[in-house]
């Protein structure tokens, strides 16, 4: 073992400061033979868990600790805080430290956790430090420090530290009552006079005078180096982080004088440390006596409610009989075999309090209204379903247990359930009331840095302005910054970028070796922990930046330490799914509308709605590729929106399952298999394995494993094994085959499928929950489109498209849309003529205030507004939200001018001004303001319509104000235009051949490209036209021909070949892609901006008609 | 008190001066009489203003310097440099009082530097040997006056 230990190592969790990563780390102090290393982040434990875990791995042992930042400790008596001493004797401060609102200005101080009592006060007193009220500083008082720390050792830090700092300021006598009053704070012989020889000219002065002092106090000295990054090299990463961090340029707050804070090795530092070795064996000491062990691999559940008399499993055994009753009419034996065996698993595996916990939170919103559905593989168990908190019948589905909980490993079940987002506060208040607020906290997501964030970190530490730093980003794809120098060497939207010019070289450089740096801490969307100890002794917490308690460990974090997070998810379809049964009900009563969620799954018009690719606003069927796959597909029943969502997935994407699946659907090729038995288990797949849960069914029907052993084959065969670990595998799976009468050969062929397709099938029973999920909303779509529609738009943003495509497609089902007016819109979308048509909201207008809007539906509940005198004087509505009424309509026809006409929008926007100055002076303006001053303003230019403003402006106007399209779809206007060039709608496009030729015009919807299994980069691009959506896929060739008027447009014209066959499905290839300028026929420009996106390709899933060797992979 | 007169009033026998470069009056006396006798030494306050060095950059230590290029033999079992050889004579190191490390100006190929100097005692006093790890050569970045 190398003869010494760092014991004071920041790695990038010490954020935008340290450059390293934790497993860098570790593999360079492994290299050096160090037995030990220590983790000291700023102000925080942050990375402390997975280099925890990375640490056993590599065989080194971990020292958990932070750098901590403490108030003054040297004062005398006289002097409360620093500034009451005099100038010449005040120590300076160095830049605050930690992240977030977590970070604090004072001196440092190392901290090591022991042990477990260690380890838990210093999450104590991080907690205590940073979860105060107000606006307290996060800084440690030596109060708290002496409170908590039983179990900790403690270095006297940096030169950042008080004893430090004094010395080098030249005040030893300070220094050295710092040492001792922060030596008393711990127990005897747990304090350490910190050395640091950082090859300064000042470092040996620094090392003597700290060296003389420790003799005086009679403490001992340890070496440490203050390390922020793995290698030498790495030290630019650390000064652009400090600068980037300081919001200050090269060379950043600390102003390095070089770059010693590496990871040196053990020789090395006894070289600095030569004179004072005892410094070096301290660290070799210490070492020895922090055996940290923090039980990872053990369950910690909070305090299930059990009555007196009661256990966890007897409670949550007669729920789940009682729940066994209402949910299956009458109990089949089946039934009850099934949950019998489940409670005896979840009883020995010791999980009964996690699942009354569960059941606790979703009978609350149950039992307050509040719509909630269990997903994922929760849905494989009875005791869910019968619980409420699923709702797939996992026996009429087929779906296994054994791929929830496996009984053959205790692993922490993990139940997600999404709520209707709107009401969730309700929810998580609920959680924290019952649990006890010390018992929760919102789990933590550490955000780091793509390409494009890693450029503007790296530009703006070297000093470029804003517009530069734009400059810079813009049209970057969203990629790992890693990617960055070939990205942009191959790009066609980084054709011309700023970085390629060879001045930049430097900025690129860094932005690469920036890749994956942890940038801020996050907020998980909807994870809790809940403990049953008080949960700082388990975690720091801090406060996070939207002013909730939040953890510092994330979600692995989380599970490693063997606690319960629960995922309290908002899902805005629940929402959407509400306000649509409401809305129905009021229209034709309450008797007339079923809860969705409970209604048959046998309705032949929904599932012929699904089939006809009309799934806009449908939950998970509504992409562009679900929209391709359901033209293929033609679904007739559930089972087949089972598999619809299954199938568009990363993992059955990339295995090529669709197109066998399909093909078999359709008779074109025959279904194979090589086993009897495997034939009758994949009947409902066409032989293909889709689900995972068909991996097990297979293993258990061909080679006769038990669920559990084949569920532990399928884990087995889904992480990357040796070649040999594999072989093993089969020869297992094979043995056991053949055993059974099994050929050879045939249990051969059935492994090499098993093998293709396991690692790339779907749980069957997350499927299955958003299924239902998607036939409430299909139900709904096809007997309610306008309510559906409306509760959409009030809910966005959701789901796959933007709200002016949700807007068309409704226009599109002929259903009117109603311009905003503010004597007949709310806040949100209404439905009004019996279901015949959308009235727009005025919530989702550009400047609109929430109080504008309760203003304005007052004062209409009291008389109509008359004109827009009478509105300003009666709402004193903001000039920008009344302008922005104005320009989309809402005040179009009220009010008289003096020609006899109503007052054209430009005359109404001329007035506001004067009429605001008027009713500011007067406090009232009279009715007939108009007619008395008349507004200098052009007359109308359009005679034609109340608004005396052209189609093409009225829906420029729409498209900023509002991003719907209300007068007509953008191209509509061109629509001569569009015909002269041979464009072909498409609504015609089903009746065009395959393999046709054909030019379409649309605006943007999507434009994705998500990674291909062939490295290839293929971008699907979702247009819109009048008529309808266009799928385009535009392989790599086009792209790089293409791409920049892709990015940089926002409607374009596209010819290419027409694919039209059941098994791609409907989608052009594009071979020619040219920008479209909107013109009216009088050649007046239609802008599109707010409307109609631009910008970068964007990574995620949807794509339609490629083969799906070019889909692959996509969306986590 | 001025800098030139703070260096007249040094007393060599008093303890606790800032750089406490030898451990007893009787070691560092003899060093500043022998320095102080040199015929070739260049005290700080002869040297011209600015910035001398001919590449333009700095030294880290200050304006007052000025850098020759020299050959050091480097001891690889110390990390320090054995022996320099100036003016055509070799001067074996007797002791390496101070090192450190110079860092600067990274992003700026023009200002950048990047050295490891060696404060040393050699015969004739001390030297500060450094070796600029840009051009790969060793300097001769000042005497201690």
């Amino acid at each position: 073992m190398a003869g010494f230990v760092h014991l004071h190592v920041h790695s990038h969790f010490s954020f935008m400061d340290g450059a390293a990563s934790p497993a860098a780390l570790l593999q360079h102090a492994a290299g050096y033979g160090m037995g030990a290393l220590a983790l000291t982040d700023h102000q925080g434990l942050y990375g402390a868990i997975r280099f925890y875990r990375a640490a056993l791995e590599a065989g080194v042992k971990p020292i958990i600790g932070a750098e901590i930042v403490i108030e003054a400790a040297g004062l005398k008596a006289d002097a409360a805080i620093e500034g009451d001493l005099p100038p010449g004797l005040r120590l300076p401060l160095s830049a605050p430290v930690g992240f977030g609102r977590a970070a604090g200005a004072g001196f440092h101080l190392t901290l090591l956790a022991q042990d477990i009592t260690g380890y838990r006060n210093l999450c104590r007193l991080l907690s205590r430090t940073h979860v105060r009220a107000g606006d307290e500083p996060s800084v440690v008082t030596l109060a708290d420090l002496e409170q908590c720390s039983d179990g900790l050792i403690g270095l006297s830090g940096c030169p950042c530290g008080e004893a430090g700092s004094a010395v080098l300021t030249g005040l030893g006598a300070r220094s050295e009552r710092a040492l001792r009053r922060l030596a008393r704070c711990f127990a005897p012989g747990n304090f350490y006079v910190e050395l640091m020889h950082l090859l300064t000219p000042d470092s040996p002065r620094y090392i003597a005078s700290l060296v003389a002092l420790a003799g005086r106090c009679g403490l001992p000295v340890v070496a440490t180096n203050n390390v922020h990054y793995a290698k030498r090299r790495d030290f630019r990463i650390h000064d652009v982080l400090a600068s980037a961090g300081a919001r200050t340029m090269l060379p950043g707050p600390y102003d390095r004088p070089n770059a010693e804070l590496w990871l040196k090795p053990a020789g090395e530092m006894r070289r600095l440390f030569a004179d004072v070795p005892q410094a070096c064996d301290a660290t070799l000491e210490i070492a020895e006596r922090c055996s940290l062990d923090l039980g990872l691999g053990s369950f910690h559940f909070p305090a299930a409610d059990v009555p007196r008399g009661e256990t966890p499993y007897s409670v949550l055994s007669k729920a789940a009989w009682r729940g066994l009753e209402q949910r299956y009419r009458p109990v089949t034996p089946e039934a009850v075999r099934r949950l019998q065996y489940e409670l005896s698993v979840i009883q020995d595996l010791g999980f009964p309090e996690y699942f009354l916990t569960v059941k606790d939170i979703v009978d609350f919103a149950k039992r307050e209204g509040i719509r909630c559905s269990g997903r994922g593989s929760a849905g494989d168990s009875i005791v869910t379903y019968v619980l409420g908190i699923t709702d797939a019948d996992p026996i009429a589905h087929d779906l296994l247990f054994e791929r929830f909980l496996n009984p053959e490993r205790r692993q922490m079940p993990d139940i997600d359930v999404d709520f209707d987002s709107r009401r969730r506060d309700e929810v998580i208040a609920y959680i924290y009331e019952r649990f006890g607020h010390d018992h929760v906290a919102m789990v933590a997501t550490v955000n780091t840095m793509t390409a494009r964030s890693a450029v503007r970190t790296a530009a703006k530490a070297l000093g470029h302005t804003p517009d530069e730093i734009n400059a810079f980003s813009r049209y970057l794809p969203w990629v790992s910054a890693h990617r960055l120098p070939e990205v942009l060497e191959t790009y066609p939207e980084c054709r011309d970028h700023p970085l390629l010019a060879p001045k930049h070289q430097l900025l690129v450089e860094l932005a690469t070796e920036l890749d994956h740096t942890p940038m801020h801490l996050g907020t998980h969307l909807g994870g809790f922990i809940i403990t049953r100890e008080p949960i700082d002794s388990w975690m720091p917490l801090q406060w996070a930046a939207k002013g909730v308690v939040v953890s510092q460990y994330d979600k692995d974090d989380i599970e490693a330490l063997g606690l319960v997070k629960m995922d309290i998810l908002g899902l805005r379809t629940h929402s959407a799914i509400s306000d649509t049964v409401r809305m129905a009900r009021e229209r034709v009563g309450e008797a007339a509308v079923p809860e969705p969620f409970e209604l048959p799954h046998d309705d032949p018009r929904v599932y012929a709605t699904i089939a006809a690719a009309d799934t806009v606003g449908m939950f998970q069927l509504e992409s562009s590729g679900q929209r391709n796959l359901a033209m293929r597909l033609k679904e007739r029943d559930f089972e087949d929106i089972i598999a619809a969502i299954s199938l568009f997935r990363p993992g059955p994407l990339e295995a090529e399952m669709i197109t066998p699946f399909i093909r078999r659907r359709h008779g074109i090729e025959p279904v194979t298999v090589p086993h009897p038995a495997m034939g009758e288990v994949l009947r409902s797949s066409y032989g293909v394995i889709v689900y995972q849960e068909q991996v097990l069914q297979v293993a258990q029907a061909v080679a006769g494993f038990t669920l559990a052993e084949a569920d532990s084959l399928r884990r087995a065969m889904t992480k990357g094994r040796s070649r040999a670990a594999m072989e093993a595998i089969k020869t297992h799976f094979v043995e056991r085959a053949c055993s059974l009468g099994v050929t050879h050969d045939v249990a051969e062929e059935v492994f090499r499928q098993l093998e293709g397709f396991a690692a790339y099938g779907f749980c069957k029973a997350h499927a299955a929950c958003f299924a239902v999920v998607s036939y409430a909303t299909a139900w709904l779509k096809t007997y309610y489109p306008a309510e559906f529609a409306s509760a959409i738009l009030n809910n966005e943003p959701m789901g796959f498209y933007s709200p002016r495509v949700v807007l068309d497609d409704v226009r599109r089902h002929g259903i009117s849309v109603l311009p905003p007016h503010i004597n007949a819109s709310s806040a949100e979308f209404t439905v009004e003529q019996d279901g015949g048509a959308v009235r727009v909201g005025l919530g989702s207008l550009l400047h609109m205030t929430s109080r504008l809007l309760s203003v304005l539906e007052a004062e209409r509940a009291v008389r109509p507004f008359a004109d827009l005198a009478d509105f300003l004087k009666r709402t004193r509505a903001e000039e920008p939200a009344a302008r922005s009424l104005i320009r989309v309509g809402a005040l179009d026809g009220l009010g008289m001018t003096d020609a006899g006409r109503p007052p054209t929008r430009d005359e109404m926007l001329a007035l506001v001004p004067e009429l605001k100055a008027v009713i500011a002076r007067q406090g009232v303006a009279g009715d007939d303001t108009l007619l008395i001053a008349p507004a200098r303003a052009r007359g109308p230019v359009d005679t034609g319509h109340v608004s005396g403003w052209t189609p093409a402006m009225r829906l420029s106007a729409e498209l900023e104000c509002l991003g719907l399209a209300i007068t007509a779809h953008p191209l509509s206007l061109a629509r001569a235009d569009l015909e002269r060039r041979g464009v072909t709608w498409a609504r015609d496009l089903p009746a065009c051949d395959d393999r046709q030729r054909i030019r379409v015009c649309g605006v943007r919807e999507r434009a994705q490209t998500p990674r291909t299994r062939s490295g290839k980069r293929t971008c699907f691009l979702t247009m819109e036209d009048p008529t309808g959506l266009i799928d385009v896929v535009v392989f790599e060739d086009a792209l790089n021909r293409y791409g920049d008027v892709i990015v940089k447009n926002r409607a374009y014209l596209v010819e290419g070949m027409l694919q039209n066959n059941c098994e791609r499905g409907i989608a052009l290839i594009a071979e020619l892609i040219e920008p479209y300028v909107v013109r009216d026929d009088q050649r007046e420009l239609v802008r599109l901006r707010r409307g109609v996106g631009a910008g970068p390709l964007g990574p995620t899933l949807g794509g339609a008609g490629a083969p799906e060797s070019e889909c692959g992979e996509a969306i986590a | 008190m001025g800098r030139n007169r703070a260096i007249r009033s040094f007393d060599p026998r008093k303890t606790g001066q800032p750089l406490d470069l030898f451990t007893a009056t009787d070691t560092r006396t003899p060093v500043i009489i022998e320095l102080l006798r040199c015929p070739w030494i260049v005290r700080g306050s002869d040297l011209e203003h600015g910035d001398p060095s001919p590449a333009g950059t700095d030294s880290g230590l200050g304006g007052k310097r000025r850098e020759w290029g020299i050959e050091v033999v480097w001891d690889g079992e110390r990390a320090a440099p054995r022996s320099f050889l100036l003016d055509g004579r070799r001067y074996p190191v007797d002791a390496v009082v101070q090192t450190w490390a110079i860092e600067r100006a990274w992003w700026d190929l023009r200002r950048r530097t990047s050295r490891r100097c060696f404060r040393v005692l050699a015969r004739g006093g001390l030297y500060d040997l450094a070796y600029d790890r840009i051009a790969n050569r060793w300097l001769l970045t000042g005497i201690v006056d």
